[in-house]
C-alpha cells in the first residue's frame, strides 16, 4: 500500500479527528471519541511504520487491524456491561473482574499489548530489516562524501 | 508502624539509594563524549533502555497517585496505569526515525533533534525547550515533594533534610554521569519496582483471596465510618468508568497511550538504543516491566477497598495512603519493598527530569541564544548546572507546598505539546515546516502558560487535551497555508526510513 502521496491528506485527517475529538469530550460523548481516539492512533502508526512511503501489508493486517479491532470491541463490551449492570453486582465475573472491567483488562491492557508488542517484534523485519538500515547507512555515508566533494 | 519496621525499612530504602550512588560513580567511566554525558546516544542495550523507560515513565504519581484516585473514585484511573501497548505504540510510530537521526548529526539531546530537522531554528528550539523545561520542573518537583515529605514523616526528620539526603545523592551522582549515570539507575530503580509490585501482589492474592472478592464486598459494603471518616461504597466502583465523568476515562486512554510517544523519558531512550533493530525486543521488555506496575496499581486499590470494606482498617484519611495502608498490613516483606519502590520511582523519574531541565537551561537555551562552547566546558557546566538545580528544586519543593500543588496539574500534557508539532508531526511529514511548527510550539507554550495562570477551559476534558488539540492544528494549518520547505537529502531518507 503505497501512502506517499496521501501522507498530507492523512496528517489532515489525525488533525481533523483530534479537533473532532476535543470537540466530543466537551460534549461527552465519550464512547465515539474513544473509538475515534483508536482510528487516530492507527493513523499515526500507519505513518510510522511506512518504508519509502509504502506501508506493510503485513504488519497492516495482522499487527495493527488485530490490535485496532481488539480495542473497540473491548471498549464497546465495558460500556454494555456498565450499563447492564449498572447500580447492581453483576451476575457473574470473568477472573473475578466486573464484566465490564474485565473487557478492560483482557482487550485494551493483555490484548492490546500482546497484539502490539508481540507481533511488532515476529514482524520486526517488516519494520526495520538489516538491509533497509545498512542501505540507510550507506546512503548517509554515500550524502556526507558527495557533500564533502562538492565543499572542496 | 513499629520501631523495627522503620528501622527496616529505612535500612533498606538506604541501601538502594547507596547502590544507586554507586551504579551512578561507577558510570562515569562510560562518560567519554558530551553525547554520552546529555544523551547516551547510541550506547545500551534494550533491557537496559527498556527498564529505564519504564521507571521514568511510572513516577511516584503512578505508584501512590494512581492507585488512589481508584480508591476514591473507582476504576477510570485503570487507563491510565494498563497503557502497556503504548511502548510499542511510540517505537511504531517514531522509533527509527528519532534512532535514525543520530546517524546524521550529532545528536545528545531533544534541542539537537530540533537543530537537525529545523535548520537550527533558535525560536522552534527555545519555545520547545521552555515548554519543556515547565513540564520537566513540575515533574520533577513533584517526585521531590512526594519523596521528602513520605520519608521524613516515617524517619520524623524535617522533609527538607529528607529531601537533601535522597535527592542530594541523586543530584550528585547525576552531575557527576549525567544521563549515563541516570539511565543506569533508573534500570536498577525500575528493577526494585519490578520485584515491588511481584510482592504486593501475592500479598494481595494472600489478603482478598482475588478480584472476584473484592467485587463482592465493594458491592455489598455500602456506608464504611470511622473516626469521623466515611468511604462510600457501590457496585458500579469497580466497572470501567468507576464514579468519574466517562469522558475523563475517554481522556486518560488517549492521553497517556499517544501521549507516551511524546514523553522525553521515551524519546531520548529511542536514541540511546545501540542497534536500532532491537526496539522490537525493547518494546517488549518495557510491556512487560510497565504491565507488572500495572497490576501493582490495580491491587493495591483494590486491595486497600477490601481492607477498608471489610472492616480491616479505617477510611483512608486520603486516598493516596492506599499503597502504604496494604503494604502496612502485608506485613514487613511487603513493607520493605514498597516503600522502597515508591521511592524507586520517585528517585527514577526525578533523575530523568533533573537531567533534562539541566540540558535545556545549560545546553539547548543558551546554545539557541548563540553561546557555543567546547564540549568538555559543556560538561563542566552542565555538571554544575545539574548540583545547583538539584539544590534549588529540593529547596522548592519541600518549602512551596502550594505552587508545587498547581505545578502538579503540568507535566506529562505540557510534555506532549512541547513534542508532538515537533518530532512527531515532523519526523511524519515532510511537508511540517518551521513557519509552522514555529506556530505551533509558540501556540502551545502560550497556551500552557494562560492554563498555569488560571485559564477556563470547556467541558471536563483536561486543560492539557485542548492545548495539544490546537498547538497541532495551528502546525498543520499554517504548515500548509506557507510554502513548502526543501528538506536536505539525509533527512529525507531519515523520513522515508
Amino acid at each position: 500500500m503505497d501512502l506517499s502521496s496521501k501522507k498530507t491528506a492523512i496528517i489532515v485527517m489525525i488533525t481533523i479527528l483530534w479537533l473532532t475529538i476535543n470537540f466530543l469530550g466537551w460534549n461527552d460523548y465519550y464512547l465515539v471519541s474513544m473509538y475515534l481516539g483508536v482510528v487516530l492512533m492507527l493513523l499515526y502508526m500507519m505513518l510510522g511504520i511506512a518504508k519509502q512511503g509504502i506501508l506493510s501489508k503485513k504488519l497492516f493486517f495482522y499487527c495493527l487491524i488485530p490490535w485496532a479491532v481488539i480495542w473497540i470491541a473491548s471498549f464497546t463490551l465495558a460500556d454494555y456491561y456498565a450499563a447492564l449492570f449498572a447500580g447492581a453486582m453483576p451476575s457473574f465475573t470473568i477472573l473475578g473482574f466486573h464484566p465490564s472491567f474485565a473487557s478492560i483488562v483482557v482487550g485494551y491492557w493483555i490484548g492490546g499489548m500482546l497484539t502490539l508488542t508481540i507481533m511488532y517484534y515476529n514482524l520486526k523485519d517488516e519494520w526495520l530489516s538489516q538491509k533497509d538500515w545498512d542501505d540507510f547507512v550507506k546512503k548517509i555515508a554515500s550524502i556526507d562524501e558527495t557533500e564533502k566533494g562538492g565543499a572542496q | 508502624m513499629s520501631a523495627t519496621a522503620k528501622t527496616l525499612i529505612m535500612t533498606f530504602s538506604f541501601l538502594m539509594i547507596a547502590v544507586s550512588f554507586f551504579i551512578g560513580w561507577w558510570a562515569k567511566k562510560k562518560v567519554t563524549s558530551s553525547e554520552a554525558y546529555f544523551g547516551s546516544t547510541g550506547m545500551f542495550g534494550p533491557f537496559t533502555v527498556g527498564l529505564s523507560s519504564t521507571a521514568a515513565v511510572a513516577s511516584a504519581f503512578a505508584l501512590v497517585g494512581v492507585p488512589g484516585l481508584m480508591y476514591s473514585t473507582g476504576n477510570a484511573m485503570a487507563f491510565w496505569m494498563l497503557s502497556s501497548a503504548a511502548f510499542a505504540m511510540a517505537y511504531l510510530i517514531l522509533g527509527k526515525k528519532v534512532r535514525a537521526m543520530a546517524e546524521i548529526g550529532k545528536v545528545a539531546s531533544l534541542g539537537d533533534l530540533s537543530d537537525l530537522r529545523y535548520n537550527n531554528n533558535r525560536v522552534i528550539k527555545i519555545t520547545m525547550s521552555l515548554t519543556l523545561f515547565l513540564g520537566c520542573v513540575a515533574y520533577l518537583a513533584a517526585q521531590i515533594k512526594a519523596g521528602s515529605e513520605l520519608f521524613g514523616h516515617l524517619l520524623g526528620w524535617d522533609p527538607l533534610v529528607a529531601g537533601f539526603v535522597i535527592f542530594g545523592v541523586l543530584a550528585v551522582y547525576m552531575s557527576i554521569s549525567g544521563e549515563v549515570g541516570g539511565l543506569l539507575t533508573q534500570a536498577f530503580q525500575g528493577l526494585v519496582m519490578v520485584i515491588a509490585g511481584v510482592v504486593i501482589v501475592v500479598s494481595f492474592f494472600n489478603i482478598t483471596g482475588g478480584f472476584g472478592e473484592v467485587l463482592k464486598v465493594t458491592s455489598q459494603a455500602g456506608t464504611v465510618t470511622a473516626n469521623e471518616i466515611t468511604k462510600e461504597f457501590s457496585p458500579d466502583m469497580l466497572n470501567a468508568w468507576g464514579s468519574m465523568p466517562r469522558t475523563v476515562a475517554m481522556t486518560w486512554m488517549l492521553i497517556p497511550i499517544l501521549g507516551t510517544v511524546g514523553q522525553p523519558q521515551v524519546i531520548t531512550r529511542m536514541y540511546a538504543l545501540k542497534d536500532p533493530r532491537d526496539m522490537p525486543k525493547m518494546g517488549l521488555y518495557t510491556a512487560l516491566s510497565h504491565t507488572m506496575v500495572g497490576l501493582l496499581t490495580m491491587v493495591v486499590s483494590s486491595g486497600a477497598l477490601y481492607l477498608v470494606a471489610t472492616g480491616k482498617i479505617d477510611p483512608l484519611v486520603k486516598g493516596d495512603r492506599a499503597i502504604y495502608a496494604m503494604a502496612d498490613y502485608a506485613g514487613i516483606t511487603a513493607q520493605l519493598f514498597v516503600y522502597a519502590g515508591v521511592l524507586a520511582a520517585a528517585m527514577s523519574s526525578a533523575s530523568l527530569f533533573l537531567s533534562i531541565c539541566s540540558t535545556v537551561v545549560s545546553r539547548d537555551i543558551p546554545s539557541a541564544l548563540g553561546f557555543k562552547f567546547e564540549p568538555k566546558k559543556q560538561v563542566q557546566i552542565s555538571r554544575i548546572s545539574m548540583l545547583v538545580l538539584g539544590i534549588i528544586s529540593i529547596v522548592f519543593s519541600v518549602t512551596q507546598g502550594e505552587m508545587v500543588g498547581i505545578l502538579g496539574t503540568f507535566g506529562w500534557g505540557t510534555l506532549m505539546s512541547a513534542t508532538f508539532p515537533v518530532f512527531v508531526l515532523g519526523l511524519l511529514w515532510k511537508r511540517a515546516n518551521e513557519k509552522g511548527v514555529m506556530c505551533g510550539s509558540i501556540t502551545g507554550l502560550a497556551l500552557n502558560i494562560a492554563s498555569f495562570a488560571g485559564f477556563k477551559w470547556p467541558g471536563v476534558l483536561p486543560w492539557y487535551f485542548n492545548v495539544i488539540t490546537i498547538s497541532i492544528a495551528v502546525t498543520v494549518a499554517v504548515s500548509l497555508i506557507t510554502k513548502e520547505q526543501g528538506l536536505s537529502r539525509k533527512l529525507q531518507a531519515v523520513i522515508d526510513l
